[in-house]
């Protein structure tokens, strides 16, 4: 069996394979040269970068020079959808295409163990394959992350234990398509349909959610929101801001349209709005994640898309085993 | 294996499809050795019933038993004993010839490689060239070495010949009658086309409307079947319920009978049937047994 996997889907796993690699090299050399950046360690310098100078430099060229890597890696949040449902579409998808099911099931290895081995052999590649490049980004998002926290989305989408179960995630869905659809094209589609619909989906609205927010809520200060040393210390820029605005004396949040009348009355009234609205005991709020919950959150999305993936290549197998046509 | 052993027996065995029944009140007892020849037109439920022979199909009624197995039980024991030739003998076209061959020797128990090198070497089948590229009688004829190294004890093949020119298929039925004169195995195969079988096969199961409406030993179904020539008559016809099929001509009504002894009246001649005209008569008849006579009567 480990030769007939390997031998029918050996174009797939090298095409990723070297995908990976090649990005993986050009991140692990422009990572080293970023690295060397932070001779002490971007975590130490983090920390610093309020009082050093020489960190809070170290950060600006890192922006400079390495942001536009950054912002690339973005794009790889598609990687999970490209290795889960490129080995997974043609799993089943291509013998029912070919008719070569008829021959694949009559051979003297029981179709429930040529689904197994099959099954297990293409997830552990898409894994494998995940893992790896995640490892890569994870640690060439190191500096950045030092700064920015891991919660934002363009860390927390390509980093920890989440990009492995999106791909498995994708994997089941083209599996699961491939299965129903008899067709790696429109499988492999399916898939990637499914997958961008399911990440948006909880990325936008179930991640906030996956424990409550805090909330801070102070008077506005004199000197305006943005005077630093006015500025609610508690959400730093590693938290995960879901919402802030402002509210009245009693903590009703105030609606835009609020807000912009109070700003028109400020006008006519020549008073610095700071001033106006501390005098009116407005205060700003904001609401948020703080950045200790990114394992935590980890768990939760992972242990989400896993639980689906599993349920889809339970379906997977249902149709297999009711015997197909 | 005894003599006795039956290679496939049906009981009650149907399927059913979203769209309707394919197969209905399938019961079938084929004796082991031998060729049986599994004949009806197209959608008549071949491919389904052989389907679930191999145990690619699990019938939604009755059971179906390969060798003395239940085949939904699908081992390695009882999988290794069935080989299956499917329609369009389906490769995996980027495989060479000799990945085929190990694609058989890893998927199976027991897989005679020198057989099977033998034979494609007989046929001047490189090893080196990819199956997709062969012609289609060449395919055929790898798809039927891997199903014969496996030395199955009964080998099924959906309609095998049914895509070839008539070299290939002549090539490919004498590979297939050179295995089974080998001995041990027992053969099953699907056919819309009705000459030649008389040449092949032992055994014949008509099969139309998704019923089995004729089954039985070669010989003993010509021995029992014979035409009647006589003047026209268009009454009372089926006294005996034996009657198979009546045409009329202008002056003439030949009527072919079952287990009908001696000719109906004076003036009633008995001739032997051909086998071809056997199973186009029983392929004539309607899908209901009531309405046999009514509909048989053609003008």
């Amino acid at each position: 069996m480990t030769w007939l996997i390997w031998r029918q889907h050996r174009t797939e796993v090298c095409v990723l394979g070297l995908l990976v690699g090649v990005f993986g090299i050009a991140l692990l050399v422009l990572g080293t040269q970023a690295h060397d950046l932070f001779p002490g360690g971007s975590a130490r310098c983090a920390g610093e970068a309020g009082v050093s100078e020489a960190c809070a430099a170290s950060f600006r060229r890192l922006d400079e020079e390495y942001g536009y890597v950054e912002n690339l890696l973005a794009g790889f949040y598609l990687l999970p959808v490209v290795i889960g449902a490129f080995l997974g579409a043609p799993l089943l998808a291509r013998e029912l295409e070919d008719g070569t099911w008829q021959l694949a099931w009559t051979q003297a290895v029981p179709r429930m163990r040529w689904l197994a081995a099959k099954l297990a052999a293409l997830a552990g590649v898409t894994v494998a394959l995940t893992g790896m490049f995640t490892a890569v980004i994870t640690w060439f998002r190191q500096p950045f992350d030092a700064w920015e926290g891991r919660l934002q989305y363009d860390a927390f989408d390509v980093e920890g234990l989440v990009p492995a179960a999106y791909a498995l995630f994708a994997f089941g869905v083209a599996t699961a398509a491939g299965a129903i659809l008899r067709r790696s094209l429109p499988a492999f589609g399916v898939a990637f349909g499914a997958f961008l619909a399911a990440r948006m989906s909880v990325a936008l609205l179930a991640r906030p959610a996956y424990a409550t927010p805090l909330t801070t809520m102070e008077p506005v200060p004199v000197g305006g929101p943005k005077d630093q040393a006015g500025h609610p210390p508690a959400p730093s820029i590693a938290d995960w801001m879901i919402e802030h605005g402002y509210a009245d004396t009693t903590g009703r949040r105030l609606s835009s349209a609020e807000y912009y009348d109070l700003e028109a009355a400020a006008d006519r009234a020549g008073t610095n709005l700071n001033q106006f609205l501390h005098a009116r005991g407005i205060q700003q709020f904001e609401v948020y994640h703080p950045a200790d919950r990114f394992w935590t959150f980890q768990l939760i999305e992972a242990a989400l898309f896993v639980a689906v993936a599993a349920v889809l290549l339970g379906v997977v197998v249902w149709r297999v085993r009711r015997r197909m046509i | 294996m005894t003599a006795t052993e039956f290679a496939l027996r049906t009981e009650g065995v149907g399927k059913r499809y979203r769209k309707g029944w394919a197969l209905r009140d399938c019961t079938l007892a084929l004796p082991a050795g031998g060729v049986i020849a599994l004949v009806g037109p197209n959608g008549a439920g071949k491919t389904t019933l052989l389907r679930m022979v191999v145990g690619l199909l699990a019938p939604s009624t009755g059971t179906v038993e390969v060798l003395g197995h239940d085949v939904t039980a699908s081992t390695p024991q009882t999988l290794s004993r069935v080989g299956f030739l499917a329609q369009d003998h389906p490769l995996y076209k980027r495989f060479t010839v000799a990945e085929m061959l190990r694609f058989g020797r890893a998927c199976n128990l027991r897989f005679d490689q020198g057989l099977a090198e033998r034979r494609l070497a007989k046929l001047g089948i490189p090893l080196d060239r990819r199956a997709g590229t062969l012609s289609g009688g060449q395919q055929a004829q790898v798809a039927l070495a891997l199903a014969l190294a496996k030395r199955p004890d009964l080998l099924v093949l959906d309609e095998p010949v049914a895509s070839l020119d008539p070299l290939a298929r002549h090539e490919f039925l004498q590979v297939l009658m050179g295995a089974v004169a080998e001995g041990g195995v027992t053969v099953l195969f699907s056919s819309h086309v009705v000459h030649e079988l008389e040449r092949v096969c032992d055994h014949l199961v008509v099969l139309n409307h998704g019923r089995v409406t004729l089954t039985g030993d070669i010989d003993t179904l010509l021995a029992e079947h014979r035409l009647l020539v006589g003047p026209r008559t268009a009454t009372d016809l089926d006294r005996s319920g034996a009657v198979v099929q009546a045409v009329h001509s202008d002056r003439h009504t030949t009527l072919l009978v079952r287990d009908g002894g001696i000719p109906a009246a004076p003036g009633w001649q008995a001739q032997p049937v051909a086998l071809e005209d056997l199973v186009l008569a029983y392929l004539r008849r309607p899908s209901e047994p009531g309405a046999a006579l009514t509909s048989g009567v053609a003008a």
